[in-house]
């Protein structure tokens, strides 16, 4: 197999990849209000918002240490 | 791209990195693997062609005048022919250009001749009424830089194999051969040799005082390299 | 010392925000200079004969598109992130003697390496290659001071508080990864001292040439792969980041959509890379990367609207603050001409629109749209918005603020709108044939015809420049004699008279 062919390759599985991948990417985003740890996605918008330092963050990492 | 990644900062930048590298592997690497090969009668620069090329670059003329000849009727009438891959085998860099202020060069050397890149250089509007081109009078008593210009041809040979002192092939079925000189003298000779050439056409006093003191002005070997476009 | 709460530390902010003024200054100068050099060719020699070689118009294009690029808007990326990054990440600089150390390094070697950037490029020390002429020393020097950077984002991400990455942070991560592959790649080029010892001889030539590692149609292609794609990490992907955090922050509204924001940022990562092969169209390169690179264009337009929407979607419902505020009027604008510019590339990618647009003024207009209208508006509205609470001052002067969106507006429109008409009149011109089928002008013919075109983009390129100088006062005047603040403000930045 000549580079030209893996290129072609290459090409193919990308295309069929993007459609899939990115289709069933948007209608995942389109379906779920929250993602799988339980936030709804709009929440993490507050990251900017709620930027203090003292402010609360959204999904704190300390959160796994303690478990 | 799941939730997930957003929180693992280094499969994140991963990601990021395969989705962008991606294209630069289809796009790009097949092109390498077919370098483009030169075209029958395209040869290497001389040492004083290189040394002109490096003032071309040194002073920017890539900025306002290109080196691509499109396949267009306009522009093959204007220009001549459309460029071919080959032609630009030992170009490094290319030196395409992306804005057209000044005319294209691809081909200059087929219609310009020494005498008139002497006046133009020296006071650009007085050959073209209107030019906005500045004038370059310094270059007439500036030294071309012939050591530099050795080293990259010693480095083209040694590290991209272009074939200096070989025969190359010509569009009438005879060869050429490229010299390149085994030392810095010689190679100092042999621009000065061709220098001379070019300086019995010129009128410029202090280019003829300079090459009789045995050393090039940089427009010298700019015009040199400028000749040497067909 | 021990009882102070903990705050975030800008120290390392406030040092990018100074270069950012100071090559903002330096490379807009030098941008107006060669507008007005292409009117006005006297000015070639502005500074005298002798000195005409460090003043023409070939000399001089490199400095300005570098200094605009690699002093002032790297220098805002920067700057912006050693602000942005503390608070979405919610750590401070300060708690890291580690990071502050890197940040300060960083700084100062970058400061070292624009100086001497600066210098080589007045020397005529170039590689040629548009946006990355800087010959090998310093382009060491610039891999160093980027693997700093490198050291303080992940530094900075492995000590946060916040679990979640904020949109901004991923724009920050693609643009340190893209620029990265890109710069190095093509950069590759052999010093030409390593030859000396082939030919035998001790010392040969200049320290400071290289031979690029591609020839020709190759070099062309990885140079434009860059290109474009240094545009893209260095222009669009970082300056993303700014808006995603500064337009919500300051009109104090939620981004519209944290959704949208996902899908464009994965589908500007992927399309964007493919499109450089717009640049080489009809050239010498193979057909089917043209043709790529016009299709993934087209297609670009997507992602770059799903932010650019965002954006405005994200003051529904707030417009007053849009008349209100000049500082949100300039992030507004910003996105608007984000939005502009990505709809104008890839019309000029369409391969028969190239065919006319290719080589001329249109596509100066084009990068100028996007630079003055959107990076020089968004890092402008970043730093306004950080004075405050970096210097913890009241913003000088709305009224100079409000002035400035005006004249600088102006500005643009001046510049694109002539740059339109000069391009297309010259692409027409070129192919122009007459009845026998002879060319119906000679090169010089449409040169000439440009003159009031390259006034007038002059023209608007000072405005932009005089608003530039009356936002360097602002600044100033903030950090010396705004009123000062007792506490940080949550939203609108507070402005004096």
């Amino acid at each position: 197999m000549d580079v030209n062919t893996f290129a072609a390759y290459g090409y193919f599985f990308l295309i069929i990849f993007l459609v899939v991948g990115s289709y069933s990417y948007i209608y995942h985003l389109y379906k779920n209000r929250k993602d799988s740890s339980g936030v709804d996605y709009e929440h993490y918008s507050d990251m900017a918002l709620k930027d203090d330092i003292g402010d609360a963050p959204v999904k704190p990492i300390s959160d796994e240490k303690k478990k | 791209m799941f939730h997930w990644l957003e929180k693992h900062p280094f499969l994140f930048a991963v990601g990021v990195f395969v989705t962008i590298a991606f294209a630069g592997l289809i796009e790009i690497v097949p092109n390498f693997a077919q370098a483009s090969r030169p075209t029958i009668g395209t040869k290497p620069y001389s040492t004083l062609e290189i040394a002109g090329r490096q003032v071309y670059i040194k002073n920017g003329c890539n900025t306002c005048h290109s080196q691509l000849i499109r396949p267009f009727k306009a522009e093959t009438d204007r220009y001549g022919h459309y460029s071919l891959s080959g032609e630009y085998a030992y170009d490094r860099p290319f030196l395409w250009g992306s804005k057209r202020t000044g005319p294209d060069l691809m081909r200059v050397g087929n219609y310009r001749t020494t005498e008139w890149h002497e006046n133009h250089m020296m006071d650009p509007v007085k050959i073209v009424q209107g030019s906005i081109m500045p004038a370059y009078p310094w270059l007439f008593t500036t030294k071309a830089d012939i050591e530099t210009a050795f080293a990259e041809q010693v480095t083209d040979q040694e590290f991209f194999g272009v074939p200096y002192n070989k025969p190359i092939p010509m569009k009438d079925g005879t060869t050429q051969v490229v010299k390149l000189a085994k030392s810095i003298a010689g190679a100092n000779a042999d621009a000065l040799a061709e220098a001379k050439k070019v300086a019995s056409k010129m009128k410029n006093q202090d280019v003829k005082d300079i090459v009789a003191h045995g050393e090039v002005p940089e427009i010298v070997a700019l015009i040199a390299y400028l000749n040497s476009l067909k | 010392m021990e009882n102070r709460p903990l705050e975030y530390d800008y120290t390392v902010a406030k040092m990018f925000m100074l270069t950012t003024v100071v090559f903002g200054i330096v490379g807009m100068s030098i941008g107006v200079l060669l507008a007005f050099e292409l009117a006005f060719p006297g000015l070639n020699t502005i500074l005298g004969k002798s000195a005409a070689q460090y003043t023409a118009f070939g000399r001089l294009r490199p400095l300005h598109t570098d200094a605009v690029a690699f002093g002032f808007t790297v220098s805002g990326i920067f700057a912006t992130w050693y602000y942005v990054g503390q608070r979405v990440l919610k750590v401070s600089m300060a708690e890291s003697k580690f990071l502050m150390f890197i940040g300060k390094l960083q700084f100062w070697l970058y400061v070292v390496g624009v100086a001497a950037a600066v210098v080589s490029l007045f020397m005529g020390y170039t590689t040629s290659k548009e946006y990355a002429e800087f010959e090998w020393p310093i382009d060491i020097a610039i891999v160093v001071v980027w693997v700093l950077w490198g050291v303080s984002i992940f530094g900075l991400i492995g000590i946060r508080r916040e679990k979640s990455l904020y949109i901004s942070v991923w724009y920050y991560i693609a643009t340190f990864l893209g620029v990265a592959m890109l710069y190095l790649f093509n950069n590759m080029e052999i010093p030409t001292m390593l030859a000396t010892d082939a030919i035998g001889e001790t010392n040969m030539g200049s320290w400071m040439h290289s031979v690029s590692m591609y020839a020709g149609t190759n070099d062309a292609l990885v140079q434009w792969w860059y290109g474009h794609n240094a545009v893209a990490f260095v222009f669009t992907v970082p300056i993303i980041a700014m808006i995603y955090y500064f337009l919500p922050k300051e009109s104090g509204q939620a981004i519209y959509s944290y959704k949208l924001s996902l899908l464009s940022f994965w589908g500007l990562m992927f399309v964007y890379l493919w499109a450089g092969g717009h640049h080489l169209l009809y050239s010498t390169v193979p057909d089917w990367v043209q043709t790529m690179g016009s299709i993934f264009s087209i297609v670009l337009i997507l992602p770059s609207w799903g932010s650019a929407i965002n954006m405005l979607l994200t003051m529904k419902g707030e417009w007053q603050q849009v008349a209100s505020s000049p500082l949100i009027k300039f992030m507004v604008l910003a996105s608007t001409f984000y939005m502009f510019s990505t709809l104008e590339g890839p019309i000029q990618a369409i391969k028969s629109v190239n065919a006319i647009a290719h080589f001329t003024d249109w596509i100066v207009g084009h990068v100028h749209d996007g630079t003055l209208g959107w990076v020089g508006f968004m890092i402008m509205a970043s730093l306004f918005h950080m004075a405050p609470r970096v210097f913890k001052r009241e913003l000088y002067s709305k009224s100079l603020m409000a002035t400035q969106f005006w004249i600088q507006t102006l500005g643009i429109v001046f510049y694109f709108t002539s740059m339109w008409i000069s391009g297309i009149t010259q692409g027409m011109m070129w192919r122009a044939h007459d009845e026998y089928g002879n060319l119906a002008y000679s090169f010089i013919d449409t040169v000439n015809v440009l003159h009031p075109y390259y006034a007038l983009r002059g023209t608007g390129g000072l405005l932009f420049l005089i608003g530039f100088f009356m936002f360097s006062y602002n600044i100033y005047k903030t950090m010396t004699a705004g009123k000062r603040l007792d506490s940080e403000p949550a939203n609108a930045s507070p402005m004096g008279a």
